[in-house]
């Protein structure tokens, strides 16, 4: 049987090309070379598989031109037709392993090419792209490299292959939100046994099942002194001056904008408009109003109800976007509320 | 209280013309067994059937599986209030026939479900085709409502165990096993470092056919309360339930609740293992909210440090489940769940109805929406005619070379959520 | 709980039929989500659930039938109601539907099993 055909990628450090201060190295493809953790890979992977390419790309490169670094590093995949993509690991290095995950899964999703990549499970790159490729949980340095090729180069082999994929606990991947089934050596009173053993004793243990993220957050007392506040608009809306300028993707947000509206009384059809690809936008374009809501507030103003509308409003697009980005949106533009003195911030959805 | 319970390893089951173990081998007198069931008068005909590890036999609809077991010393007897007269239980000595099952089986209603197969991939997800049984399929008389032919098959099923049991009386057992628990008091001496545990079993209470019984008491009008965990091996709770297959408690894993024995394995060793502590699953929300409180209530007074709570079900016992969880961590005392999962075909949806961050340590039975495809079996022990009415089943059911293609949900004890299986999901 | 304290919310014939004299009945030929969202809505509403959504170890989809209790009073929004409607609504999307593939004693089968889990709830609701 012919070996199952491994394209391989990894960033300038682990090609032996440079540290940081050769993050800028452009993507190229290596036909025929084997490089670096590829060895390992190759141990690894017996006679079953060999890699018969490796894509070389520095991490700042692929972070800072995205677009092109994709386009580029999919067309050199495509040329090869492997039959399953690895990248990393990337350990705890957080732009190789955005770049890990962001190119694995691309490859997946556009070139219909099985891929995997590992990393430690702190690194951004597993938050983002977990649930969208398999990915082996990691030490946070390489010096976990055998240990990650232990359990890479199998969950490969049998991607490739199409066979079943087991459990997340059997295979070492990340858990990606799909549930498997899969036999444990005790039956589940004894694992309950053992793991009240450990919760009584104080010790680490795993629960089988967890639970739905709960991020609650306690809210804050009343504002006491409404018709003196300062209120500021902060919206996962997606409303934004007309045409974009910022460029707020409609999904998957990367970014939020801060837009300033001192004197402006009214959204409308000519001045702002949703980037929002997750509803309908045509009432929300008609009338920005609906769902920023400058026009009330100013009415508030104007009565007295509140002090003052804050001068700037701050806008994402809620739609698809990571957890994680959307928290450090927040967090940043949080400072930049507080420095300028905003009391109250009403947070609209849609 | 102190209970011996002696094993008579059952190694094959054989018809004949009079009851009686000898050399490890059941025999059954086929006229015998019937005049039992049909003490019950609203069943019409019994039919029996012998189905073995290994054999190509499929056995559905399953409504229950028991273990015969005898009483040998000490009060009451087995299943008290429903066959023994009702005294407390739990103490003296006490026989199982090991490796064999009474599996009763019949159409109690449109979608009755639950299979068992002695083969195939089936047979590893169901723990009862590891045991020898024998299959009661009980017709009704005529005109019958559901839930008199339900009680009717039930107590058939209990009283033909009762009559296998009492075979084994005058028998030498193949070992022995000693389970002993303290009074609060002792334990408190004898064990003053040891952690103290008990075993909350929460139990199906939801109605007709989602019901459990204590001393013969329907549990959905009970209070929360306390068992020495030795009363369940002579039969203190037994299973009024039979929907939901995979899931629900059939007798013969009350009788072998494994929560209990594997609490009873580090008694005394790492843990003191003080009470069981029995709850209800009612529709009443206002049931909930009191039964929770009772559970949490009667941890604190028996001043507890852990506990495992069990469920039974799907959905409406989520909640329960979630309850009990909360209110118990919230007296301080450390909680470990076991509950099974319906996170649908692909996996990918919630699996569970309810969920709080206080149910941080929870052990799965798996995912009992996952598909498996069942191949065709030689022999069918009563009736393939409501497999595609089945939960988990559907109109593809059917392959047409007589495979089944279902959900694990059919599979009796599948997914059971005292922990009775290896199945787990990540 | 006097029987007008409360509304049975429900898609089964046979409920209508046992339900006696007196009982406040919202009775709809909808299917099972259907009746989950009656009584979400009314539950939005400020009225309180008194018995589970999720009742019954038949599967929504697998069963057409459902019936549920909760408050003829409304009061302000009960958020625990809230919760345990929305996640019984979210639950239905996991199982197969099949509620409309049985042969016809079948569906008597459901209705009496569903009645029966009612009427567990009732005999809470009438105690006291």
């Amino acid at each position: 049987m012919a070996k199952i055909k491994v394209v391989h990628y990894i960033n300038q450090f682990f090609a032996q090309i440079g540290g940081e201060e050769k993050a800028d190295y452009p993507a190229e493809i290596r036909v025929g070379e084997i490089v670096g953790p590829g060895m390992a890979l190759t141990a690894s992977f017996g006679d079953e598989a060999e890699i018969i390419a490796t894509i070389v790309c520095g991490d700042s490169y692929f972070n800072e031109n995205l677009e092109k670094a994709k386009a580029d590093i999919l067309a050199m995949v495509k040329e090869q037709a492997p039959d399953v993509f690895v990248a990393g690991p990337a350990f705890n290095a957080g732009r190789y392993g955005v770049a890990c995950a962001t190119i694995a899964a691309a490859v997946q999703e556009e070139l219909g090419i099985p891929a995997i990549t590992g990393m430690y499970v702190e690194n951004p790159g597993a938050d983002m792209f977990k649930n969208q490729v398999y990915m082996i949980a990691t030490k946070n340095n390489a010096a976990g490299m055998r240990d990650a090729v232990s359990k890479m180069a199998p969950l490969a082999l049998k991607l490739a292959k199409g066979e079943p994929i087991g459990a997340s606990a059997e295979e070492g991947y990340m858990p990606n939100g799909i549930r498997v089934n899969f036999f444990e050596k005790e039956r589940g009173s004894q694992r309950a046994v053992k793991m009240l053993l450990k919760k009584l004793n104080g010790k680490p243990y795993e629960t089988e099942y967890p639970m739905p993220d709960f991020d609650r957050v306690d809210p804050n007392p009343a504002v006491k002194d409404l018709a003196h506040a300062k209120i500021a608009l902060v919206t996962s809306g997606g409303i934004v001056p007309k045409g974009n300028p910022d460029h707020i993707e409609s999904s998957s947000a990367s970014h939020y904008g801060e837009y300033d509206i001192t004197g402006v009384y009214d959204l409308t059809e000519e001045t702002y408009e949703t980037a929002h690809g997750g509803y309908d936008p045509v009432y929300a374009n008609k009338d920005s109003d609906r769902v920023l809501p400058v026009d009330v507030l100013r009415d508030l103003e104007k009565e007295g109800v509140i002090g003052e509308l804050h001068n700037k409003f701050y806008t994402t697009v809620g739609n698809g976007t990571a957890v994680a980005n959307a928290k450090a949106f927040a967090a940043e533009f949080s400072q930049k509320l507080l420095a300028d003195g905003v009391d109250a911030v009403i947070l609209t959805s849609t | 209280m102190r209970l011996e319970m002696g094993h008579i390893y059952i190694k094959d089951i054989q018809f004949g013309p009079e009851s009686k173990i000898e050399d490890g081998v059941l025999y059954v007198s086929e006229e015998a067994v019937k005049a039992v069931a049909l003490e019950e008068e609203k069943i019409k005909s019994v039919s029996l059937d012998i189905a073995r590890p290994g054999e190509s036999v499929r056995i559905t609809p399953v409504k229950d599986v028991i273990e015969p077991r005898v009483k040998v010393e000490g009060r009451g007897g087995i299943f008290p209030g429903v066959v023994a007269k009702t005294d407390t239980v739990g103490e003296g000595k006490t026989y199982a026939l090991k490796g064999m099952a009474v599996v009763t089986a019949g159409k109690i209603v449109g979608f009755q479900e639950g299979i068992i197969d002695m083969t195939g991939p089936g047979a590893d997800y169901t723990p009862f085709s590891k045991t020898l049984n024998l299959v009661m399929v009980c017709e009704p008389v005529e005109g019958i409502e559901p839930h008199d032919y339900e009680k009717a098959v039930r107590l058939a099923g209990f009283k033909v165990a009762v009559y296998i049991g009492e075979l084994a009386r005058e028998l030498t057992p193949d070992e022995t096993k000693v389970y002993e628990t303290c009074t609060i008091k002792e334990g408190l001496e004898k064990y003053p470092d040891l952690p103290r545990v008990a075993y909350v079993q929460m139990l199906q209470s939801q109605g007709l056919l989602h019901d459990t019984y204590v001393y013969g008491v329907d549990a959905k009008k009970i209070v929360p309360t306390i068992l020495s965990p030795t009363e369940i091996m002579d039969g203190a709770i037994v299973s009024g339930n039979c929907v939901s297959a995979c899931d629900k408690n059939p007798t013969y894993v009350h009788l072998n609740n494994p929560v209990v024995h594997d609490l009873f394995e580090q008694h005394g060793k790492t843990l003191n293992f003080v009470c069981q502590i029995i709850t209800n699953e009612n529709v009443y929300l206002a049931d909930k909210l009191r039964s929770s409180d009772w559970t949490a209530k009667l941890c604190k007074m028996l001043d507890l440090d852990g506990v495992i709570v069990s469920q039974e079900g799907f959905g409406n016992p989520d909640t329960d489940l979630i309850l009990n969880c909360k209110k118990i961590e919230a007296e301080g005392v450390k909680t470990v769940i076991i509950t099974d999962e319906y996170a649908g075909r692909d996996g990918k949806s919630q699996s569970l109805a309810d969920a709080d961050p206080a149910a941080d340590a929870v052990i799965t039975g798996g995912n009992a929406n996952q598909l498996i495809i069942l191949p065709k079996l030689d022999k069918v022990i009563g009736t393939l005619d409501y497999v595609n009415k089945i939960a988990g089943a559907s109109e593809e059911t059917l392959h047409e070379d007589g495979s089944l293609e279902v959900e694990l949900q059919v599979l009796t004890g599948a997914t059971n959520e005292t922990g009775f299986n290896k199945l787990s999901a990540r | 709980m006097s029987k007008n304290s409360y509304i049975v919310i429900t898609n089964n014939p046979l409920v209508l039929e046992r339900l006696n004299e007196g009982h406040k009945v919202i009775y709809k030929e909808i299917s099972y989500e259907e009746i989950l969202k009656e009584a979400r809505d009314r539950i939005h509403d400020g009225h309180r659930l008194l018995t589970h959504p999720l009742s019954g170890s038949v599967k929504p989809n697998e069963t057409p039938y459902k019936s549920i209790l909760i408050t003829e009073r409304k009061e302000k929004m009960d958020e625990w109601s809230v919760k345990i409607i929305e996640s019984a609504i979210q639950a239905c999307g996991k199982f197969e539907f099949k509620s409309d593939k049985y042969k016809p004693e079948v569906y008597r089968d459901f209705q009496l099993i569903d009645w029966t889990l009612l009427e567990s709830g009732l005999a809470s609701a009438d105690a006291w």
